[in-house]
């Protein structure tokens, strides 16, 4: 445990570096622009709250990545997921007008049905013809990218607005702000407590988690492979779809061109970062949150472009994992050399 | 008759980068490393090819820049994946991750746009012409014409064959991937032809990316690889690497992508025509699964 | 005379904390047939890998005629005239012969990349073939032949390169006993020539009569060299067990009980019609362990494979009480066979997973007090003393239960998944290789519980590659040979050559 946070952090801390080592070949102060980073996304209340709202996406599409590599089921469909759930969202919030009570609740059902619908049509194909659901997503992906893209030109667009979007939903399907909390992060937290539950003390989040480490043991063992492959990709695909009904509700009230785009790998490189634990992706979802958010304050005081936070963020994921990999060897191959010395003398 | 000749060369156009891309990664997969950074490499490819293009209006110190792009992150791959044993899976994913940050922030570093950058001081890659075949009726506008890097892609095609298949090379890369044991047990070290496929790996998809910015059309746009890399690992999955079978199948999804083009002209909307080559992906691993499951189904 | 090869001080710690090799010291002679000999985990394997640059040392030094050398890759001990061929047999399968023993030294014509010269490159092959009367096609490829052959291949490889000392680790473990002379005859004619062979083994029986010199080694340490002619099969067992081990079945007489297990007219098909299970037909009946006999691929992957429910059988019925189960689920065969698989980290455990997370599996959906809300939720309170329970009456050692499954050692992950499936309660046992890569303490602990399920009166069926193993608690021994089940002898009345010929022809013939 304490190895994990140890190199965890070793990690952070080297990405860190070699991110001010990337700043100072290109002429900028590190130090300065980490500082005006951490001021506008953590500084205060008001940046506090904008970087917890900014991470709700980040978080749940993680979430979504973590639980489906956890369980062996290869989704990188989050990206299309995301922008099926918050097209689902969208056409509720277009076409019904509930007090908001029930308007919300339906609206987020509609945004997990929608990101469900679209993981789960890969499931299908993988269940049906056998086709390999890592290519599969991944074509999905595209193919959500380009039909969400039509929907919000043509038959769904704002005619008054100057790039493609859809109307605003109606204002009973926002999501409210309690005080400066926008309540779109209360729910994201509750999202994380319930599937640690489900993937730590259900028996579907036991045999998911051994399916995930040796599916051959899980299947002799009696437990239900298929099915649980079809509800990962189930359960997976509604996480990201609540991400992007959150990301309409809670943000901009609206389809906009490009919204998906945003998140793309963001879900999965976050997972990747947490080794897929479920607390972690919490924790560095946040973190990543940060330094997006950051970056676009950053922008206005230094002569930073926004852009280096992208650059940053693929450096991270790198040298956290590499670092946390090596680490455990060197660990070992420390322990092991103190032996042998004692041993040969 | 001019409606068939459009839709050909078309195809030649479409399937180019993803041949090259796909040969490119066959050399990593034969060696049995799981690359999917080829999308990355590419993307590096074509914005180095504009910069390098750019800077000495010269299409060919724009071809060697696309390649030395392309190299940048073969050698990161090579650090983590080989030296320091991190996934193979992750560092393809985080280095794709970097080719789309770092061509973004390059773009509105050094040429100070977002999206898109074009230039009159671009030099494009020569289009080929052969004063006899053109005459040919037919064949003549199709073989002849072709961007540089069209025929390159041809030669590459046959090259790689031999070299995979005929050779101490292609010998011990492929025992590189059956079994890596048995290599290193016979004095050759796995390590050393995996960085070997990774940096060939490079050099095509260096090719890949500036036909893509340099030939097929002439400007630099964020991520205008747009997938080309993951449909060229489809296609090395779905005929297991194979030369030949590779350039079938990047014919085929270079057709596709000139009868989404072609569709377009008749007043089907873009967004749709875009779709085509992503959902003919899905028809053929769609047939590929079929194939696999009946002989699965033959063997038990 | 001077030790041609010496280690000295050799140490050698697998990451974290796994001493394998504790300072140890031994010479070769040229020449000489060298074996070493010790039980699983004693660590010559190891030895013969830090000699051969396969794996790095943490101290010590390898000399040669009295230099000091230091290889970095196997590749250095090759050209240094040391080849080692590994107890997993380590071929490119998707090769011909002569491109597994050309590899790495291929005869070449030039051009980029080196164009294969393969006329020369299969001249060469044969010439090596016809030198050392090999008896093997340069141009087959290399999965349509034999495991006898594919040994071969093994030492031709090296000595394509001129090897003078071969180091053969385990070799006789995939022969069956009829091979085996014909493999000792071959390296005893290479040691004539003036090879060095150093031959690593456990039987004790092979080693004595092959060997020249014998190092014996226990937990990494070498106990001593002795000449094969001063010395006999209890001594050399003492030094490697530390104690005299008796060589009798501990196996009391025991009445049978009711048929329990019935195979009918088993059979599985391959595509290209080869028949991988041939009309298999047998029974197990309570309170009676069958043993299955045979060289490994003979049909024994096919049989577990269609017992629990993996792949589906060409034709035939399996029945367990009398109901038929080759139409129901695994779920549902796991009420009624409990199931030790040969390999443990790809079939019977999870390695990273938690001890607790392996000690429930199957029980968590079979056994309603590990379940709450109707299913739902595990009930982890009653996992927790299961897990105890169960480490307490198989004396499973372990740090913790949520320690991961791989921090512990073989004998205890093998104690573990034998109790949890002990303790399923089911009227029939498969177990296959269940002793594979144990120590000599966690075999006999293994054995005594086979025993007790005996005396249980339950049904075992025990598939063994080690005769020595059927012998000692079978009730009856069937041989498996090519897909067929060609003998079904009773123990008592039977003898390990007679099982050998059965498994090697298929038949006896006068």
């Amino acid at each position: 445990m304490t190895r994990r946070i140890l190199s965890g952090v070793l990690g952070v801390v080297i990405a860190l570096v070699v991110g001010a080592i990337i700043m100072l070949i290109e002429g900028y102060e590190p130090l300065a622009t980490y500082g005006a980073l951490a001021q506008f996304s953590l500084g205060g209340i008001g940046p506090l709250t904008t970087t917890l709202k900014n991470s709700v996406p980040l978080v749940l599409t993680g979430l979504s990545a973590a639980i489906a590599f956890a369980s062996g089921p290869v989704n990188l469909g989050q990206p299309g997921q995301l922008v099926f759930g918050a097209l689902a969202a969208t056409l509720g919030g277009l076409y019904i007008s509930l007090p908001p009570v029930l308007e919300i609740p339906l609206l987020l059902l509609l945004a997990i049905a929608g990101g469900a619908l679209w993981s789960g049509l890969a499931g299908l194909m993988k269940q049906a013809f056998g086709m390999s659901e890592f290519i599969v997503t991944l074509m999905l992906n595209m193919i959500a990218d380009f039909f969400t893209a039509w929907v919000i030109a043509y038959p769904l667009m704002d005619r008054k607005a100057f790039s493609p979007m859809t109307p605003p939903i109606a204002r009973s399907g926002w999501m409210p702000d309690i005080g400066p909390l926008n309540s779109s992060v209360l729910l994201m937290l509750a999202a994380v407590v319930v599937m640690w539950f489900v993937f730590q003390r259900w028996r579907a989040g036991y045999e998911w988690r051994i399916t995930g480490q040796n599916s051959l043991f899980a299947r002799l063992g009696g437990c239900d492979v298929r099915g649980n492959f079809m509800a990962v990709m189930l359960v997976t695909g509604a996480l990201a779809g609540l991400a992007g009904g959150l990301v309409v509700m809670g943000g901009p009230h609206r389809f906009l061109k490009g919204l998906g785009a945003n998140y793309a790998w963001d879900g999965i490189m976050i997972a990747i970062m947490a080794n897929n634990g479920l607390v972690e992706t919490l924790i560095y979802g946040v973190f990543v949150a940060a330094i997006q958010t950051g970056a676009l304050g950053m922008e206005l005081i230094t002569n930073v472009p926004s852009e280096i936070a992208q650059v940053l963020q693929a450096v991270l994921v790198l040298v956290i994992v590499a670092t946390r990999e090596y680490a455990a060897v060197v660990f070992d191959r420390l322990a092991a050399r103190r032996q042998a010395r004692e041993r040969a003398a | 008759m001019n409606i068939i000749v459009g839709l050909i060369t078309g195809m030649i156009s479409g399937a180019t980068p993803i041949l090259l891309a796909a040969l490119g990664g066959a050399f990593t997969f034969y060696a049995g490393i799981f690359n999917i950074a080829m999308e990355g490499m590419m993307l590096m490819a074509a914005f180095f090819a504009v910069l390098g293009s750019f800077l000495f209006h010269s299409w060919l110190v724009g071809l060697l820049f696309a390649i030395a792009g392309a190299m940048i992150l073969a050698l990161i791959f090579i650090f983590f994946s080989v030296t320091l044993n991190t996934d193979e899976f992750v560092t393809g994913i985080a280095l794709n991750l970097f080719a789309l940050g770092s061509t973004t922030y390059l773009l509105r570093q050094i040429f100070k746009v977002k999206g898109v950058f074009t230039s009159k001081l671009i030099d494009s890659i020569p289009n080929i012409h052969f004063p006899l075949i053109e005459k040919i009726p037919l064949l003549g506008p199709v073989v002849s014409g072709r961007n540089l890097i069209v025929y390159l892609a041809v030669i590459a095609t046959i090259f790689c064959y031999y070299l995979v298949f005929k050779t101490r090379f292609g010998l011990r890369l492929r025992a590189a991937g059956y079994n890596p044991n048995s290599l290193d047990s016979s004095g050759v070290r796995t390590s050393r032809m995996r960085i070997q496929s990774l940096l060939l790996c490079a050099v095509f998809c260096g090719l890949a990316g500036a036909f893509l910015s340099l030939g097929y059309v002439t400007l630099f746009a964020e991520n205008m690889t747009a997938g080309r890399g993951w449909i060229s690992l489809a296609a090395i999955i779905l005929v297991d690497g194979h030369p030949y079978g590779i350039a079938l199948i990047s014919l085929l999804f270079g057709f596709f992508d000139g009868l989404g083009l072609f569709l377009q002209g008749y007043g089907v909307s873009s967004q749709f025509t875009s779709m085509v080559p992503y959902i003919a992906t899905l028809g053929a691993l769609y047939v590929y699964a079929r194939r696999n499951r009946e002989r699965e189904r033959n063997a038990l | 005379m001077d030790d041609f090869i010496s280690l000295e001080h050799m140490v050698k710690v697998y990451p974290p904390r796994v001493l394998a090799v504790d300072n140890v010291s031994v010479g070769f002679q040229k020449g000489e047939i060298h074996s070493i000999v010790g039980e699983n985990g004693a660590g010559k394997s190891t030895l013969m890998k830090l000699l051969y640059g396969l794996v790095p040392f943490d101290s010590g030094v390898v000399k040669i005629n009295g230099a000091a050398v230091h290889f970095r890759k196997p590749g250095d001990a090759i050209a240094m005239g040391i080849g080692m061929v590994h107890q997993e047999i380590e071929l490119i399968s998707q090769y011909t012969v002569w491109e597994n023993v050309v590899l790495g030294a291929e005869p070449v014509r030039g051009g980029i990349g080196g164009t294969l010269d393969s006329a020369r490159a299969i001249e060469l092959v044969r010439r090596k073939i016809d030198e050392f009367q090999f008896n093997l096609d340069p141009s087959a490829q290399v999965e349509r032949i034999s495991v006898a052959a594919l040994q071969k291949v093994e030492i031709l490889k090296l000595l394509y390169r001129n090897v003078s000392v071969l180091i053969l680790d385990e070799p006789t473990s995939v022969l069956t006993p009829q091979e085996i002379p014909q493999l000792f005859a071959e390296l005893k004619r290479l040691r004539d020539k003036g090879t060095t062979i150093l031959f690593i083994s456990h039987r004790l029986d092979e080693v004595l009569e092959l060997s020249d010199r014998i190092t014996v080694m226990r937990r990494g340490k070498k106990i001593a060299t002795v000449a094969a002619s001063e010395t006999d099969k209890e001594a050399l067992a003492e030094m490697m067990i530390g104690r005299q081990v008796i060589f009798t079945s501990k196996r009391t007489p025991h009445p049978r009980g009711d048929r329990v297990f019935e195979a009918k007219g088993l059979s599985v098909t391959r595509h290209d019609g080869l028949k991988l299970l041939d009309n298999v037909s047998f029974s197990v009946h309570a309170g009676e362990i069958v043993g299955i006999a045979g060289v490994e691929g003979n049909g024994q992957f096919e049989l577990v494979n269609s017992v629990m429910g993996l792949a589906a059988p060409t034709s035939g019925s399996i029945t367990v009480n009398g109901g038929e189960i080759t139409k129901l689920s695994i779920l549902e065969r796991r009420k009624l066979i409990s199931f030790v698989p040969q390999d443990r980290g790809k079939m019977g455990a999870s390695l990273p997973a938690s001890i607790l997370d392996n000690a429930i599996m199957t029980h968590h959906r079979l056994e309603p007090r590990f379940s709450a809300w109707r299913g739902l939720v595990l009930n982890y309170r009653n996992a927790r003393a299961f897990t105890d329970t169960l480490a307490k009456r198989f004396s499973v050692q372990m740090a913790s239960r949520q320690s991961p499954f791989r921090s512990l050692s073989g004998g205890n992950q093998q104690k573990l998944i034998l109790g949890r499936e002990f303790l399923l309660s089911t009227p029939f046992f498969l177990m296959d290789q269940p002793t594979r890569g144990l120590d000599v303490g966690s075999i006999e602990y293994v054995h005594g519980e086979i025993l007790s399920m005996r005396e249980a009166n339950r049904a075992v069926l025990l598939i063994s590659a080690d005769l020595e193993e059927l012998f000692l608690i079978a009730d009856r021994i069937l041989v498996m040979h090519r897909g067929r089940i060609v003998a079904d002898l009773v123990a008592e009345q039977t003898n390990i050559e007679e099982v050998g010929r059965y498994m090697l022809e298929g038949k006896i013939t006068a």
